[in-house]
């Protein structure tokens, strides 16, 4: 079950799960880094994007996104997004309760850069494992870096999914989750104290402009992909829940819902000129070793020059000159508590954008 | 105004002042802005009609639920009203549907994103 509150898309198995497994999905703004072939440190989070069911609105939306159902978010043309990932921590089995999670962009799949398939494969892996990935920022194209997610309009040939199929049929975002086993979690983590009780929810369904936006491979970006540590057969595939996340121009967005979409984001130069930091996120996981499908994407600039466009303006390079480390020392066999909440909200925590 | 809420807020103002000197009928009166004999009126459970607006300065000043009180006045709050004249039909089936449901599973009602087709 997927519920919308407070700009975050709530996860629960209730008929599946340990009571309390909750995974928290929010998509956050950022800068955009510089598309130059460098690589990046992690840049921050600026808020979380506002969030909308697309049955709102239904009378100002293409008929497509009607079907899809899902949620809406604004974006700026060329603006990036990272998408934050919390899972909760159960009290009673001292441990976060652990999902595998399929993040698809345009309906190909960020890990793996295979077409969407509604089930988990470990052949290539296409899936992250929360909690041990706290965020995605992009396609995965090498072992430890991600070309950043950043919108562009479809159409145009920009996004993965354009590169990789030749249309642009799905933009968007496409997220499913699966809950860990009640039974592999207990195992693993065997309850420590009476579990507290549970309220019962109930959940009650009742259900003009282009076509949107797709997601390109923007800049660089040292982030890694964990492997699973878990098996397979942990993984419960009969309990999955999925969303389609519809990314509408931030231009068109004040028309359709009548809400001021939130301001473009600064520049990596700006923002840097600022003294503000970048981060850096360290982990004693195995990483994924990276797509080779997504390994030949072209980032945006390629194509732009191509067709004698600038699709990202500001594209300066940028020194970061300010990194935190934030270190996740324990891999997600072993989680415990989070460090300490970081200001910037890129945490590895609770408390940042995707908290509980 | 009808006897339930009459009692009810004398009940819950004498509470108040066995504690609070403030809460004396005349005082809570001047604080919510109408005369002390009107109030005395409305706790004896004769006909004084009150605003919406003097319902909510009574709730707040007695440190009960504003929709409590309007219920019980007879009222529903200008802001639901509005909600369900957006949608008539569909409200009041929504409200006749959930009539027999025990309180902690309307308590937890929850409106799911819908997966469509893809």
């Amino acid at each position: 079950m997927i519920e919308l509150k407070d700009d975050k898309l709530v996860y629960t198995f209730p008929d599946t799960t340990t009571p309390g497994a909750r995974l928290v999905i929010s998509f956050v703004r950022t800068l955009r880094v510089p598309d130059d072939g460098k690589s990046y440190p992690l840049p921050p989070g600026l808020g979380k994007f506002p969030l909308e069911h697309v049955d709102d609105y239904r009378q100002r939306l293409p008929q497509s996104w009607i079907e899809h159902g899902g949620v809406m978010l604004p974006l700026y043309q060329s603006e990036a997004l990272w998408i934050n990932f919390t899972s909760s921590y159960i009290e009673e089995h001292a441990a976060r309760y652990p999902f595998a999670v399929k993040v698809a962009a345009g309906k190909i799949n960020a890990v793996n850069g295979e077409s969407w398939s509604n089930s988990l494969s470990r052949d290539p892996q296409d899936y992250m494992v929360v909690p041990g990935q706290p965020w995605l920022d992009g396609y995965s194209v090498d072992k430890e870096c991600i070309r950043q997610f950043v919108a562009m309009p479809l159409g145009k040939g920009y996004s993965a999914e354009g590169q990789i199929t030749g249309r642009e049929d799905a933009g968007g975002l496409q997220i499913a989750v699966y809950p860990m086993k009640k039974e592999a979690f207990e195992k693993r983590w065997p309850r420590r104290k009476t579990a507290a009780v549970v309220s019962e929810c109930v959940a009650v369904k009742f259900s003009m402009m282009d076509d949107g936006m797709g997601l390109a491979g923007g800049g660089r970006i040292h982030q890694e992909i964990y492997e699973d540590c878990f098996k397979l057969s942990e993984w419960d595939p009969t309990a999955s829940s999925r969303c389609f996340v519809h990314l509408a121009n931030s231009q068109t967005w004040r028309d359709i819902t009548g809400n001021t979409p939130p301001t473009k984001a600064p520049s990596a130069r700006e923002y840097s000129s600022h003294g503000l930091p970048w981060f850096e996120y360290y982990s004693d996981q195995k990483p994924l070793p990276g797509s080779h499908v997504l390994h030949k994407l072209k980032s945006v600039i390629q194509p732009g020059k191509e067709k004698r466009e600038n699709p990202l303006p500001e594209n300066d390079s940028v020194e970061p000159g300010h990194i935190i480390a934030i270190n996740r020392p324990q891999s997600p066999e072993r989680v415990r508590e989070w460090p300490e909440q970081n200001r910037y909200e890129r945490t590895s925590g609770p408390d940042g954008p995707g908290d509980d | 105004m009808n006897a339930t809420f009459g009692s009810y807020i004398r009940e819950k103002r004498e509470a108040l002042k066995e504690k609070d000197s403030r809460y004396s009928l005349r005082q809570v009166a001047s604080r919510v802005g109408i005369e002390p004999s009107y109030l005395s009126k409305i706790e004896r459970g004769l006909p004084a009609p009150l605003s919406e607006e003097k319902v909510r300065a009574l709730s707040l000043d007695l440190g009960e639920n504003q929709d409590i009180l309007l219920a019980l006045s007879g009222k529903i709050s200008s802001d639901v009203q509005n909600i369900i004249r957006t949608r008539p039909e569909l409200f009041a089936d929504l409200i006749r549907q959930l009539k027999e449901m025990p309180d902690h599973a309307v308590l937890r009602l929850v409106r799911e994103v819908r997966n469509g087709n893809w």
